[in-house]
């Protein structure tokens, strides 16, 4: 794992930094000549945007891509955000000196702590013996010839020289003050190194009384933690003497800072984006406003330099309590939501997980946010979907269910973005009914295609209850539809099972009704023309499928697949209508076919999970008969119809139920989610 | 004048003099051609050639006058065979032919060819004998033909044209040449593109000429003709496609007549000569270009080419000579698998259907007949395309009705009114009847004027023209019931890949839907029991109906083709038609909307069960309630067509209404079977009478508007008397109602307006909506902390590694370099001391 971190880091830092360097010095000095300098030593100008602004990149380049194969279906950023305030001081806060530093007497020997003795310890030994030999070489060759001295002398001077020249060249002079800075504020500083001792005393003092100056050196040396290794500025390199140190500055920063601001600007803790703002005209605020943009920008800083998911969200959890602040600085937070987004793309799912919650409290929190949220984060999915196997099937969904987390904060703003997104999938399946050439059927017999379409079933799943979503459900309906329609025979069954699913969901929560069978047929009468001699067993699994290879469409293995998912969806729609008055007559023709299929099939496997079904059906059936000949009421009679059976159904304890129970949660292990 | 010139040349004196250099010239550049364009014959002609002639040459003038004469008329004959053999494609074996093989006494295209077929023969046994011996009969041959020819003005005319012709290509070679090995080089330096150039521009000219006056320009037809022989295939398509234009617009707008001997004799006018050659020849060419075509269209990469050119001709002018061969080849590829083709045939055939105006309905019982021929020959296996476009075929009505009633009704009736009207008018006054008589009279005047103007046939031709079509069209027809009948019985167990079996059955179907009226009551009867065998109907006899190889679509076409027949014949045929109840009745549940076309089974329900009269109530009951519980099954457009139709049905059978309310356990009415079986096979047997239409309650809940407004308007029915019927909400029939929500239509359908929702405003709680709490709750347990620590401070190393890594390398180089500085340093100091000892040197010196 270390080693890994370490080749990434290096070869990261042999890439990139430069340039990213270079660049950031130059835009820094554009805006820097036409502000005034800050007061000597208060700010420190360095190149430590470069770490966001590599993550930009990445995603600008991603969102990219994806705008090419997406063909619209995604929404369009307004990318303006070059940050127009890039040029935010890195946060060092000039130190009270009268805060203690202890030198470490008790833990002198923390030098040489590497616990790891990994590659790299090594090859820095050997380098070290070299440099020695190397050395030793120099100093007998300056020992023999006097002369050499003088003339290496000569050459050094020469070379550096050089070298600020080039430096001048590229940043126009500027640096050369910078220079100064560091000479006089960095050299002060990094003679203080900092031990464990002083960390725990700085601590004490912050806990015990918030506005100790304390809080600077320790926010100073957050700092240096959150940059430590990243630029090779060899004072601050020295300032920890140890891991445990650089643990302790982490930690106890991330953990206590919230609850010390909000101390320091006597706020509570539901305070929301007005209270904040109100504040900024404060007095009090003006004292404190370096201490939290320091913190937010280096923790920022750390979020984008960290690797481990672990670590990561642990940031994440320390950070989410203090969301609220972000509102202060507005391009910070919108380096914070790129940050989420791809930490909440990445794999991992506590890490993702956290990152959305993160992101669901920033756009809760922050009001206008939200747009930006919703677009990126829907981009995000779209661009993440694009590829789908059997490992990530589990974590599109989650995407899914979390991005309808997000439009579900303020339905009345998605739901106008869910219309605009499903006219456009409606727009490309007009177009490709109308050519019906491949590259436009290509672009609905794609993943991102059917995911965007069970993004917003699932949406309006979750809100047609509580909102007026009809006309948007009728346009998922035509899409839906139409999809089914465009791609018929057994090729595309997986596809059509993944439609089948969508419009069950939708039944469920709209309460209408759909003809399920009449996409079923395909699966229910397959015909069985499979090779018995077939030999390769191959895995066939829908739930990352749309189409199936012509290698596996004779195979038992799909044939089974096929009639097991059909069982399932199908006893979805059955059990959904279960205690309807009307369920013999739902059940009727799909009986029939389910008896011709468990007359005909020849896979032994299948005659149990049908005749099942069947036997469960059949049982429902003569209850439901059973109950409504007993019945006074006309078809005509609405509320009637409507309360038929409506205490059993709240018990959930026929028979059907209990067997639907059990399909549903046979199927569960198998990858598929049921409602 | 072509013949004074041509015995000029007979008698040249054999020393070529640069004045006649052209007609040699001439001959050569067609002995280009002739080699180029088939390699199998040229060795041993340009061997002939080349030693006849340069022997020839080299010899003293007026040494051996008649052999002179001989090879001169020799080459001189083959030029002209050639030209005229040229357009029966590739014939250039027909050079020596005698001239007389062109068939100038007959005007008939035949007989010609026949000749050229025997000299091609004999040519082709003289070939291997010696070369001498050969030119000796040849020439003997030829000037014998030039004799016999000399008093036919045609021949003469013919040789001028040829004249004509060798001066046009007289301007495009250069002079001066002899042999025609140096011409090949001259020629194969010309590239091919410029070649092609000229020739388009060639074409181009000849086109425009004769467009601009065809009387005088119609021997460049033949000039055309040469041109589309060339090698180069675009110039082989632009030359067809050029002749196609130039005649389309010189054809005649009536057919050209044969001479007869004795026309021939009778001196005529200048004028008449003129137009008889004028027409002799454009007929001759129009031959030879058809002849072509139809032997290009078996070569590949001319066959669109070919097939368009005829395509058209037989679209254009389908009263003119040779239709027959044109609608042959243009009827065998009705079935071609070139989908372009098949739908340019298709195209015209339909269009000879329906502008019978243009050829007198001749070419369409010819057409019929060769389609009918076709299918018998292949057996029926055909592309449906060529029985379909029997539906763009019109037979009038009016004169199939007078026909049936003069035949049969008229003479009754005529009695009859007779008999009336002799009772009737026994009282009535001679004026009236001469009054009557005047009326009709006049009538008689205007509608033979109205014949006379409108070139129509005469009813009775045009009849009878009908008649046989009809019985050709019926024939074809029947062949393939019968031949789909035989397959599906035979192939009942050995294959049930359904599909593509009987791919003419379907077109065949729809015409006999579309012409039932027209079908002779004869064959109604075994017309009836073949449909009813192919719908599935099997006797009871446990078959099972899946053994039936027709598809679903193709059994229910069977049915409505079966009601057609009997009601378009007045329903007066005494057939039992309630098998084809029973068969649609399982149809119904057969039906799949993906793999059967659904049009059709909304047909089968309009036809059977919408439009028919009232029905027997236990079977209008047993459909109610099958269509029900389809409804429940199917997608929104079969369901609608459904529902329509069980509407119709509640509104004709008032009785039925009881089902759509629960009386003491079901419907009020008993009848024989008590218990309602949903799976019944026999609609009688089902006992719906005795169920309850529940489904419509769930159809109300149906995500469609049109399909659940529908289903509650139906229920609406129940509290109303028998004789109401609910407000009606959609007035169309079921076909129509199918229509209407087929998914098709729905994509097809211009994008609505843009959606806007209206929501309340109302921002959410922050509960959670998606996400099951379990997934939440793995974020609240947050990371243990020795882990915690570990991590960071492994963090924490690797970065110090890192940059100790990094500060260490920085160091070593710079010691290095330093090392390496050493060196440049000695270099320097040497230099140094060489100055140093150089500049003592100098101070010594």
């Amino acid at each position: 794992m270390a080693k890994k971190l370490g080749k990434k880091a290096r070869k990261f830092a042999r890439k990139n930094l430069q340039s990213a360097a270079k660049r950031n010095r130059k835009i820094r000095n554009q805006i820097n000549h036409r502000r005034p300098r800050r007061g000597g030593g208060a700010a420190r100008e360095d190149g430590d945007q470069e770490v966001p602004q590599r993550v930009d990149d990445a995603t600008m380049a991603t969102n990219d891509d994806a705008a090419i194969s997406i063909n619209g279906l995604e929404f369009p950023e307004d990318d303006f955000e070059i940050d127009a305030e890039v040029s935010d001081s890195d946060g060092y806060l000039s130190e009270d000196p009268g805060c203690p530093y202890y030198s470490d007497s008790e833990d002198g020997d923390a030098v040489k702590d590497c616990i790891m003795q990994d590659g790299l310890d090594r090859q820095n030994e050997d380098m070290n013996l070299d440099i020695k030999k190397q050395k030793k070489k120099l100093k007998k060759l300056l020992d023999k010839d006097p002369d050499f001295v003088n003339f290496l002398e000569k050459w050094q001077s020469e070379l550096e020289s050089y070298r600020s020249k080039e430096d001048s060249d590229e940043d126009d002079g500027m640096d050369s003050m910078d220079d100064e800075d560091d000479s006089n504020d960095g050299s002060s500083r990094s003679a203080k190194i900092l031990t464990g001792k002083t960390i725990n005393e700085w601590s004490q003092l912050v806990s015990k009384e918030p506005k100790s100056p304390a809080i600077r050196n320790l926010l100073n040396a957050f700092r240096d933690a959150c940059r430590y290794g990243v630029h090779s500025d060899s004072s601050s390199l020295q300032r920890f003497q140890n891991a445990r140190v650089f643990y302790q500055i982490i930690t106890f920063v991330l953990s206590e800072s919230d609850n010390i601001f909000r101390a320091l600007l006597e706020i509570s803790d539901d305070a929301n984006k007005g209270k904040i703002m109100n504040l900024k005209q404060s007095k009090k605020w003006k004292t404190v406003d370096p201490l939290i943009k320091s913190y937010l920008q280096n923790s920022l800083g750390l979020l984008s330099q960290l690797t481990d998911n672990k670590i990561l969200a642990f940031v994440l959890t320390r950070l989410r309590v203090s969301v609220v602040l972000f509102s202060a600085y507005p391009s910070t937070s919108r380096r914070l939501l790129k940050i989420l987004l791809r930490l909440w793309a990445s794999g991992d799912q506590t890490l993702s997980l956290s990152a959305f919650l993160m992101i669901r409290e920033v756009a809760s929190l922050l009001p206008d946010c939200l747009d930006l949220c919703l677009t990126k984060a829907y981009n995000t999915y779209l661009a993440s979907t694009k590829l789908v196997n059997d490992r990530n099937t589990k974590h599109i969904d989650f995407l899914m269910n979390c991005l309808v987390e997000l439009h579900s904060l303020d339905v009345q703003k998605s739901s106008e973005r869910a219309v605009t997104s499903v006219e456009q999938l409606n727009a490309i399946l007009r177009r490709a009914s109308k050519t019906k050439e491949k590259e436009d059927l290509r672009k609905i017999d794609n993943w991102q295609y059917i995911n965007c379409v069970n993004l917003w079933v699932r949406f309006l799943c979750c809100n047609y209850k509580d909102y007026n979503l009809h006309p948007l459900l009728s346009r998922v309906l035509q899409v839906i539809r139409g999809v089914a329609h465009l791609f018929p025979g057994t090729r595309y069954l997986p596809l059509r099972l993944k439609l089948v699913q969508m419009l069950n969901e939708l039944s469920t929560c709209s309460q209408m009704f759909f003809p399920i069978p009449s996409l079923l047929f395909d699966c229910l009468e397959f015909r069985e023309d499979s090779q018995k001699a077939q030999t390769q067993k191959a895995k066939v699994k829908f739930s990352s499928l749309l189409k199936v290879p012509k290698s596996l469409l004779k195979s038992r293995e799909f044939q089974e697949e096929c009639i097991l998912s059909a069982i399932q969806v199908i006893s979805t729609h059955f059990a959904q209508w279960s205690y309807h008055v009307s369920f013999p007559e739902v059940a009727t023709i799909p009986l029939i076919l389910l008896k011709r299929l468990h007359e005909q099939t020849a896979i032994e496997s299948l005659h149990r999970p049908i005749k099942r079904l069947i036997d469960q059906v059949n049982e429902n059936k003569d209850f439901i008969e059973r109950k409504r000949e007993v019945a006074s009421f006309s078809p005509n009679d609405k509320a009637s119809v409507d309360s038929f059976l409506q205490e059993e159904k709240s018990c959930g304890n026929t028979s059907f139920t209990r067997f639907y129970a059990s399909v549903a949660e046979n199927w569960q292990p198998r990858g598929r989610k049921t409602l | 004048m072509g013949k004074r010139k041509d015995k000029n040349k007979v008698i040249l004196p054999p020393e070529l003099p640069p004045e006649v250099d052209d007609d040699e010239v001439a001959v050569s550049e067609e002995d280009i051609a002739f080699y180029a364009g088939d390699s199998k014959n040229a060795a041993p002609f340009r061997h002939f050639d080349q030693k006849s002639i340069d022997r020839y040459v080299r010899r003293v003038t007026g040494r051996d006058e008649g052999e002179v004469e001989r090879l001169y008329e020799e080459r001189q004959k083959r030029k002209a065979t050639e030209s005229s053999g040229r357009p029966r494609e590739e014939d250039d074996d027909l050079e020596v032919d005698p001239v007389d093989a062109l068939p100038i006494k007959t005007l008939q295209g035949e007989l010609v060819y026949n000749r050229c077929m025997k000299a091609k023969k004999a040519r082709s046994d003289d070939n291997s004998s010696s070369v001498n011996s050969k030119a000796q009969e040849e020439g003997a041959d030829a000037k014998h033909s030039i004799k016999k020819d000399e008093p036919k003005g045609k021949s003469k005319i013919k040789k001028g044209d040829d004249k004509v012709k060798n001066t046009q290509f007289q301007t495009e070679v250069p002079k001066g040449k002899l042999h025609s090995d140096v011409l090949d080089e001259v020629k194969e330096e010309l590239s091919t593109e410029e070649l092609f150039e000229k020739k388009k521009a060639q074409l181009a000219e000849l086109g425009m000429a004769m467009l601009e006056d065809p009387e005088s320009n119609i021997r460049s037809l033949n000039d055309m003709l040469s041109i589309s022989n060339d090698k180069d295939q675009k110039v082989v398509k632009l030359g067809l496609m050029s002749l196609l234009a130039v005649f389309k617009d010189i054809i005649p707008s009536y057919r050209i007549r044969q001479l007869t001997e004795k026309e021939l004799t009778v001196e005529v006018s200048k004028e008449v000569k003129k137009t008889r050659y004028y027409e002799y020849t454009l007929i001759r060419c129009y031959k030879a270009y058809l002849q072509k075509l139809i032997s290009l269209e078996k070569q590949p990469q001319f066959y669109p080419v070919a097939v368009r050119c005829m395509c058209a001709l037989l679209d254009t002018v389908p009263h003119f000579n040779f239709r027959e061969s044109l609608l042959a080849s243009v009827v065998k590829n009705l079935s071609s698998s070139d989908d372009v083709v098949r739908k340019m045939c298709c195209e015209t055939i339909r269009s000879l259907f329906v502008n019978e105006g243009k050829h007198r309905g001749e070419a369409t019982i010819e057409a019929v007949r060769l389609i009918a021929d076709h299918v018998k020959l292949n057996d029926c296996q055909l592309h449906p395309d060529s029985i379909e476009v029997f539906l763009s075929l019109r037979f009038d009505e009016d004169l199939e009705k007078d026909e049936k009633e003069e035949e049969k009704v008229k003479p009754k009736k005529n009695k009859r009114r007779q008999n009336q009207e002799a009772l009737k008018q026994l009282p009535a006054s001679d004026k009236k009847k001469t009054r009557q008589e005047l009326i009709s009279k006049a009538r008689e005047e205007v509608d033979a004027d109205l014949r006379a103007v409108s070139f129509t046939l005469d009813p009775k031709e045009r009849k009878r023209i009908q008649k046989e079509t009809l019985s050709a069209l019926f024939e074809s027809y029947f062949r393939i019931l019968k031949h789909s009948m035989s397959i599906s019985n035979s192939r009942s167990k050995a294959n049930n890949a359904s599909g593509g079996l009987h791919p003419l059955l379907a077109p065949c179907l729809d015409g006999l839907g579309k012409f039932s009226h027209l079908i002779d009551l004869d064959f109604m009867g075994e017309l009836i029991s073949c449909l009813k065998k192919l719908s599935g109907y099997s006797d009871r006899q446990g078959q099972i109906p899946n053994d039936n190889t027709l598809s679903v679509s193709e059994r229910l076409q069977c049915c409505i083709v079966a009601f057609k027949v009997w009601r378009s014949n007045l329903e007066a045929l005494n057939v039992d038609l309630q098998d084809f109840f029973v068969q649609l009745y399982n149809l119904i549940l057969e039906y799949r909307p993906d793999r059967d076309r659904g049009e059709v089974l909304a047909d089968a329900l309009k036809t059977l069960l919408w439009e028919g009269k009232q029905q027997d109530m236990l079977r209008a009951a047993a459909f109610i309630k099958r269509l029900a519980t389809f409804a429940l099954s199917f997608g929104s457009a079969e369901a609608i067509a459904a529902l329509v139709t069980l509407k119709h049905l509640l509104q004709k059978n008032s009785k039925c209404r009881n089902m759509l309310e629960n009386d003491s356990g079901g419907g009020s009415l008993s009848c024989l079977v008590a218990k309602y079986n949903p799976e019944a096979e026999d609609p009688y047997l089902s006992g719906a009478l005795a169920s309850v239409l529940w489904e419509l309650s769930l159809l109300e809940k149906h995500y469609d508007n049109s399909v659940s407004s529908m289903a509650s308007n139906i229920l609406s029915m129940a509290n109303l008397n028998p004789t109401q019927n609910p407000v009606p909400i959609l007035n169309l029939n079921p076909l129509e109602a199918y229509r209407d929500l087929s998914t098709e239509r729905e994509l097809s359908k211009p994008p609505g307006k843009a959606l806007s929702l209206n929501l309340k405003k109302k921002r959410r709680g922050k509960e959670f909506v998606a996400l099951s709490p379990d997934v939440l709750q793995k974020a609240d347990c947050s990371v243990d902390k020795d882990v915690l620590e570990e991590k960071l401070q492994n963090h924490f190393t690797v970065l110090r590694g890192i940059s100790e890594n990094e500060r260490l390398r920085a160091e070593l180089n710079h010691t290095l370099s330093s090392i390496n500085m050493y060196k440049e340093y000695k270099k320097q100091k040497k230099k140094n001391r060489k100055l140093k000892t150089g500049r003592k040197k100098i101070a010594r010196v």
